[in-house]
């Protein structure tokens, strides 16, 4: 069983790494980067809403503040595209410390939790968008630079490709070292029982903003990315919208584990290029697998299959 | 002394819960605190691990109050209780239950180092030695990879006693870990608290059954309407007249 | 400038009713479901567009067109609930995803059918009064005693009848009442469909007033479940205090602060609010 894990592994991660040498089509690849940049987002969202039990809405913020974040650093600080995603990766963190230790120190939980959140992040898209000076409001920003790695301009698809590809394999690799670790267990603790968590010892504030600053950590990481690949940053990246959007790519998925969100985000961003919707059509299908998901299976694609052989496997 | 509880009084509104109680717990003794039902013995317990302030008096963890400190300090500071309704998490199982509940012991051992662990795993593998080995000690082991939700009310007692000596306590304080529990279990019970007695853990263990706590305890301390009215060996306390009165006359009025 | 701060305080408090009959919406199927519906807005947005197809195309007069909108928003809200709404009882974070759902749905739908162009209803009651030296609007002020009367009259039916009794017997415990021969499904399918027939009303009114979107509803849903937090969820008359604050709020403040920010101000409150009075306003009455 576990050789057979490794193998799959093995036989999938090569799969990946070799897909560009014979998929030439620019928009299958297209929709990959844009899969995996939204796999990393649910995937560090998850950290926090399924492994911790904390319904944030402050992603969307995340994600979007740190592209702008990374736009001024490199525009007023002259640094690198790099040290740019570092710097904003840290001011996230440092508004993260900010908004979870109020929600946190205030034990502000569930509906509570999301709605303060949802008025952080709402305050900052307004910000966002009426700090005409800073961010030119409404029409966004044109990203002409692009990163350089190791001697490399990371342009074309392919170079996207990788990148993305790789950047998701390491929120995998961290988000599955923090989660089978004891800081693992104490979100486990706080999600299911944080009363009990703290007679045992565990600080429940603390780790629940441990969480919620790893998770926002890494969604700046990949608004960051995000905003570079695609060129440009508007308000519309801190919207409502676009936190619902990584509910709906965890649920999809599911939320028991560290990968399976990647598969509701792979779904949902490949859905819409694969048939042609209108915006409309999009946000109808979008609001019908969200209620489907929940009322039909609430542990999600991966959950579901994973529970049915289970239960093959014990008869 | 290594727990002093001095002049303690609890009074919610106009009722008083504990009235001007005082005692001490030495290193190595088991204490049984027992009392009628209403008799105010879980508030008692509640303030002696300070869950909540008293309205008067104070309780010194080995010389220093502990009035006001937040639960996981106090648990990380020796002295650990158990629910008498067991908390449990129900999604995990019994194994599981003790992982989380090795905390403390990694904390205490490495510090900060702890989080190196997050790169070595192995770093941690005393505490799951250690989990299983408590495992043994509670008699656990057949349902250890079993789900909370799925285990009889006398495993999730004991896995609250497992759970709280993952803990390593130096004071683990009971709450009715007796009740509900059939005679074949507080046997068990019994048998697990006599082990925890041999290798030195102190216990103050709080219950209605007189029986039990007679058996099991060096000292006893009689309670009835939140005041303390006996105190010294079991079979003296369970003969004084006071205790007699406080049981039968409860047993009556209930008649 | 006393006409401008007079007008903004009553632009605020018809706002701040509508605001307050969403909420009280908000608060009956939190106490009774204990799920926060999100989707009222939509059958807000349901009620406009009903009162605007039985007026405008039906030719039916207002008030008869007004009472088929909270009809037919009352029978959506009973399919609403029967499908999905019943699912999700008692489990917050599903319900909070379903009815969140249920907006992309039948928002994106009501665009298909109705397209982004505002629709403007023809002027029901036209007319203002002169009251010492300002000018009310007629149709603005009929909104506001309408919705008044609604509110007070949900509140008396709570504490006078049978069926409010039971509502307050199981909003304290659910097993008691059931013990005490409450018939639970029923009461909360009652109140679930009370609710979307308050926010029908609601936006039957609002169509009146204001052109409409199929957007409209979101915002107002959001603003709703802020007033119903600020007074406390599961205070009836608290919710319209809390929606009459948040609409003056508003109003008054977008003359004095940048009106970009209107929408901040709101959340603001909301959140210093939830911090340092966690039980809301009005905590205490019910």
């Amino acid at each position: 069983m576990r050789f057979q894990n490794r193998f799959l592994f093995f036989a999938l991660a090569v799969a990946l790494l070799a897909l560009p040498l014979g998929v030439k089509s620019d928009v299958v690849l297209t929709i990959l980067v844009f899969s995996w940049l939204q796999g990393m987002l649910a995937v560090s969202f998850n950290l926090i809403f399924g492994f911790t039990g904390q319904l944030t809405m402050f992603h969307a913020a995340a994600f979007g503040i740190a592209g702008y974040a990374t736009h001024l650093s490199m525009q007023h600080l002259g640094v690198g595209y790099w040290t740019g995603t570092v710097l904003a990766a840290l001011f996230v963190s440092v508004l993260s410390i900010i908004v979870g230790t109020i929600c946190f120190r205030f034990r502000l939980k569930e509906f509570y939790f999301a709605i303060v959140t949802l008025a952080f992040s709402e305050m900052a898209r307004l910000t966002v968008l009426n700090w005409n000076s800073v961010t030119n409001g409404t029409l966004g920003i044109n990203l002409q630079e692009k990163p350089w790695l190791f001697g490399f301009k990371v342009n074309d698809t392919v170079s996207w490709y990788y990148l993305s590809l790789v950047a998701l394999a390491v929120t995998l690799l961290v988000c599955s070292r923090l989660v089978h670790s004891w800081m693992g267990r104490c979100f486990s603790a706080i999600r299911l029982n944080d009363e009990l968590g703290d007679t045992l010892g565990i600080n429940v504030f603390r780790y629940k903003l441990a969480a919620f600053v790893a998770g926002n950590f890494i969604a700046a990481v990949t608004g960051s990315l995000y905003a570079y690949y695609l060129g440009s940053l508007e308000p519309g990246f801190l919207s409502i919208d676009q936190s619902l959007g990584i509910v709906a790519m965890v649920l999809l998925g599911g939320r028991s584990s560290v990968f399976a969100p990647v598969v509701g985000a792979v779904l949902l961003t490949a859905l819409p290029h694969l048939i042609h919707f209108s915006a409309e059509v999009r946000s109808i299908v979008y609001g019908s697998i969200l209620i489907l998901t929940i009322l039909v299976m609430p542990q999600g694609i991966y959950g579901s299959i994973a529970a049915l052989l289970r239960k093959r496997h014990a008869s | 002394m290594l727990l002093e509880v001095r002049k303690l009084t609890k009074r919610f509104g106009g009722l008083t819960a504990v009235a001007d109680v005082s005692f001490g717990i030495s290193k190595g003794e088991i204490v049984g605190i027992f009392g009628p039902n209403g008799s105010g013995k879980t508030t008692l317990l509640n303030l002696v691990a300070g869950l909540m302030p008293p309205t008067e008096g104070g309780v010194l963890w080995k010389s220093v109050p502990i009035q006001g400190l937040p639960a996981h300090e106090v648990a990380a500071s020796g002295l650990v209780k158990t629910f008498q309704n067991p908390q449990l998490f129900a999604e995990l199982t019994v194994l599981e239950h003790l992982h989380i509940a090795a905390h403390l012991e990694l904390k205490r051992r490495l510090g900060w180092r702890r989080l190196a662990t997050l790169v070595r795993p192995d770093l941690a593998q005393a505490g799951h030695e250690r989990a299983a080995q408590i495992v043994r000690i509670c008699r656990l082991e057949a349902s250890r990879d079993r789900l909370a939700a799925e285990i009889s009310y006398g495993e999730e007692k004991m896995l609250g006693v497992a759970m709280a000596l993952m803990c390593e306590p130096e004071l683990l304080l009971l709450d009715e870990p007796a009740s509900g529990l059939g005679a074949g279990e507080i046997e068990n019970l019994e048998a697990v608290l006599r082990d925890l007695k041999a290798q030195g853990t102190t216990l103050c263990i709080i219950d209605h059954k007189v029986g039990f706590l007679g058996r099991l305890a060096d000292r006893a301390i009689g309670l009835h309407h939140g005041a303390k009215i006996a105190e010294g060996a079991p079979d003296e306390v369970l003969r004084n007249p006071d205790v007699v009165m406080a049981y039968l006359g409860h047993s009556r009025d209930r008649i | 400038m006393g006409q401008l701060i007079f007008g903004q305080l009553l632009n605020g408090a018809i706002i701040g009713t509508l605001y307050g009959i969403i909420a009280l919406g908000v608060t009956l199927t939190f106490g009774i479901t204990g799920i926060v519906n999100f989707a009222l807005g939509v059958f807000m947005m349901l009620g406009a567009y009903a009162a605007w197809y039985f007026t405008d195309t039906a030719g039916l007069p207002y008030p008869i067109a007004v009472l088929c909108a909270v009809g037919v928003t009352a029978l959506a809200g009973l399919v609403a609930d029967q499908a999905l709404f019943r699912f999700t009882r008692n489990n917050l974070v599903n319900g909070l995803l379903v009815s969140i759902g249920m907006i992309a749905v039948l928002e994106a739908t009501a665009l298909l059918i109705f397209t982004a162009t505002p629709k403007e209803l023809h002027r029901v009651m036209p007319g203002v009064i002169q009251f010492m030296g300002f000018v009310l609007p007629k149709m603005k002020l009929t909104v506001f005693l309408v919705l008044l009367a609604v509110i007070f009259g949900t509140y008396a039916a709570l504490t006078r009848t049978w069926i409010g009794r039971a509502a307050y017997a199981y909003a304290q415990n659910p097993e008691a009442a059931e013990l005490m021969g409450v018939r639970t499904a029923r009461l909360q399918t009652g109140v679930v469909v009370y609710s979307t027939a308050l926010a029908g009303l609601g936006g039957a009114l609002y169509a009146s007033l204001y052109s409409l979107e199929p957007t409209l509803g979101s915002l107002f849903v959001l603003k709703a479940v802020e007033a119903a937090i600020l007074a406390g969820i599961g205070s009836v008359i608290g919710s319209l205090f809390g929606g009459v604050i948040l609409g003056v709020t508003e109003g008054v403040g977008s003359i004095y602060l940048p009106l970009a920010f209107r929408d901040v101000y709101g959340l603001v409150f909301l959140v210093a609010i939830l911090l340092f009075m966690p039980a809301g306003l009005f905590a205490g009455r019910k």
